[in-house]
């Protein structure tokens, strides 16, 4: 039986794109990358990891990939990705030794793969303030690049979020373990809580947001639809933009480290959850199976997908590659451009 | 969402109103597995007392809407159009001459095929869209359990005889009638399953193609 799409092997161009030829893809902003956050709560869940391979399986298919660490704090992106030790990082930037983004990138092993690391040779070199982080963001969006991953911090702290919210539908990875399953939660609502505050206009409203955020809030709010009916009636207007907002937010699931059939579900089960108890509309992209190779891997300093371009997680990658390049419906709106 | 009490059925399930009866057994399956006890997906989501009363909705809602007659009731009493069943009565060729009577299912249960472990096929089927590869009799099988439809429901919906649709799962090629007709029922079975009827059979035909003509050729050495 066939592995599935990523499974035939077609001149050793996975998901449909012939390797080494520069190809833009054929949606999205017409000028400037495509930014996509790999976020999800909870440390040890392989953000990181899925941020390399995705990024190396998207170079293999013949984009311009930029990585981006932005976790100062526990960078190691640039080890994911075989680079020992960066030159430059995004400490200088936050330093402000160095302004010029393009000057910030490491070539790594593998073609149209770059990557702006997070090593901080000077621990107590400071962290980037909010403004800062912005003006960051901006500046990626300025690269000559297909795709710009970020691979983000765990926890949900607003240095982490504002990262997130580069896009309406980042990616939110997750593992089969409760722990997991109930950050990655509690991540996709503060996500979603800070969009919505950072998107209504009136001190009221915002007040109002800020309060529902406490699952334990005096006003017995506990759904979004909940707070939007409580919105509505305030404010109308702010009700509209409200559910634009709701409606435009999409997290992308990525299950990691299944071993069986269940674990699989669990993405489908988690997206149901989501629609129904906190109104977003998760989307899933896919799985990875629980495999050795990615410490193997590792431990040899390079990308899974490009040590073992031929096992089942490189396969299972460029799968969630496919589905990241195929055109979604257009947001209705709601973005926020950091 | 709303509070369970004023859901519909339709939204009990999590399904649209037009949804199909596979649609209905699947959804039914994944929001079973979402409110389980020990459900992984809803850990940390649902307050004490909530599953029991969320499983007993299901299972109400679950109960009409896979139920032909009480779905159709159920839908007029909430003013909905009748839904649309995709699975459609064998139409397009001629009539089955007189057959003789279906054997009973006297299969015992271990020739039936083993339910799907994990497995790379398995993604393909629920992942993606992408229906590669080859299809026969126990990949239908497979997909038939993953689904939770039992032969009978599809023999319900596909009007196609169950010993004959078991056959195909079984290949049991001499025991099914003329090509033309197997043509049909496997298009029919497939439809009901989901699956794009003109891919499945064309590539269920060319088994079925090959394995007669072998049988012919033996026919004809043994003569001879």
């Amino acid at each position: 039986m066939s592995l599935g799409p990523g499974g035939t092997t077609v001149g050793g161009g996975r998901f449909g794109v012939e390797p080494g030829r520069t190809r833009r893809p054929g949606f999205g902003r017409s000028e400037g990358p495509q930014l996509i956050p790999v976020g999800g709560g909870k440390g040890g869940v392989g953000k990181t990891f899925v941020a390399a391979n995705l990024a190396a399986t998207l170079a293999r298919g013949g984009y311009r990939v930029v990585a981006v660490d932005v976790d100062l704090e526990g960078a190691n992106l640039h080890t994911a990705l075989g680079v020992r030790r960066p030159r430059r990082s995004l400490a200088d930037y936050v330093a402000e030794r160095e302004e010029d983004i393009p000057k910030l990138l490491e070539e790594t092993s593998i073609e149209n793969l770059q990557l702006v690391a997070a090593t901080r040779p000077n621990l107590g070199s400071p962290q980037p303030g909010h403004a800062r982080r912005i003006e960051f963001v901006r500046a990626l969006r300025q690269l000559d690049a297909d795709f710009v991953l970020l691979d983000l911090a765990a926890g949900t702290d607003r240095s982490v979020m504002d990262y997130f919210m580069v896009c309406d539908d980042g990616i939110v990875v997750l593992t089969p373990e409760p722990t997991s399953v109930e950050n990655a939660y509690a991540f996709m609502r503060a996500a979603f809580y800070r969009r919505l505050r950072l998107a209504m206009l009136s001190d009221e409203v915002r007040a109002l947001v800020a309060l529902a955020m406490d699952e334990r809030n005096e006003r017995g709010i506990r759904t979004p639809l909940d707070l939007l009916r409580e919105v509505e009636h305030i404010d109308p207007g702010e009700g509209v933009r409200f559910s634009r907002v709701m409606r435009a937010f999409r997290p992308r699931l990525v299950v990691n480290g299944a071993r069986s059939a269940e674990d699989i579900r669990l993405g489908f089960s988690v997206c149901s959850v989501c629609r129904r108890y906190f109104a977003i509309e998760a989307e899933y992209m896919g799985y990875l199976n629980h495999t050795d190779d990615a410490r193997r891997s590792l431990r040899a300093l390079r990308p899974l997908v490009d040590a073992h371009p031929r096992s089942d997680a490189a396969v299972y990658f460029g799968r969630i590659a496919r589905k990241l390049l195929e055109p979604r419906t257009p947001a209705v709106g709601g973005e926020r451009s950091a | 969402m709303k509070p369970p009490g004023e859901q519909d059925h339709y939204e009990a399930l999590d399904v649209s109103p037009s949804a199909t009866r596979e649609e209905i057994e699947r959804a039914y399956h994944l929001a079973k597995a979402t409110y389980a006890d020990d459900s992984l997906a809803g850990y940390s989501v649902f307050q004490e007392g909530e599953l029991p009363l969320l499983r007993e909705r299901l299972e109400h809602a679950y109960r009409t809407l896979s139920d032909q007659d009480a779905r159709r009731a159920y839908d007029e009493e909430i003013n909905r159009p009748v839904a649309h069943l995709r699975g459609e009565p064998v139409e397009d060729f001629p009539p089955l001459p007189a057959v003789e009577p279906p054997r009973p299912l006297d299969i015992a249960p271990t020739l039936l095929p083993p339910p799907l472990a994990f497995h790379t096929e398995l993604d393909e089927e629920e992942i993606s869209e992408e229906e590669e590869g080859e299809f026969d009799g126990a990949r239908l099988a497979r997909v038939r359990e993953r689904r939770g439809i039992e032969l009978d429901e599809v023999a319900g919906v596909t009007k196609v005889n169950p010993s004959y649709l078991l056959f195909i799962e079984q290949e049991r090629f001499d025991d099914l009638p003329a090509a033309v007709y197997v043509r049909g029922f496997v298009k029919c079975y497939a439809r009901c399953l989901g699956l794009d009827p003109d891919r499945v059979a064309r590539s269920y035909m060319r088994r079925y193609e090959e394995r007669s003509s072998k049988r012919k050729r033996g026919l004809f050495s043994r003569r001879g």
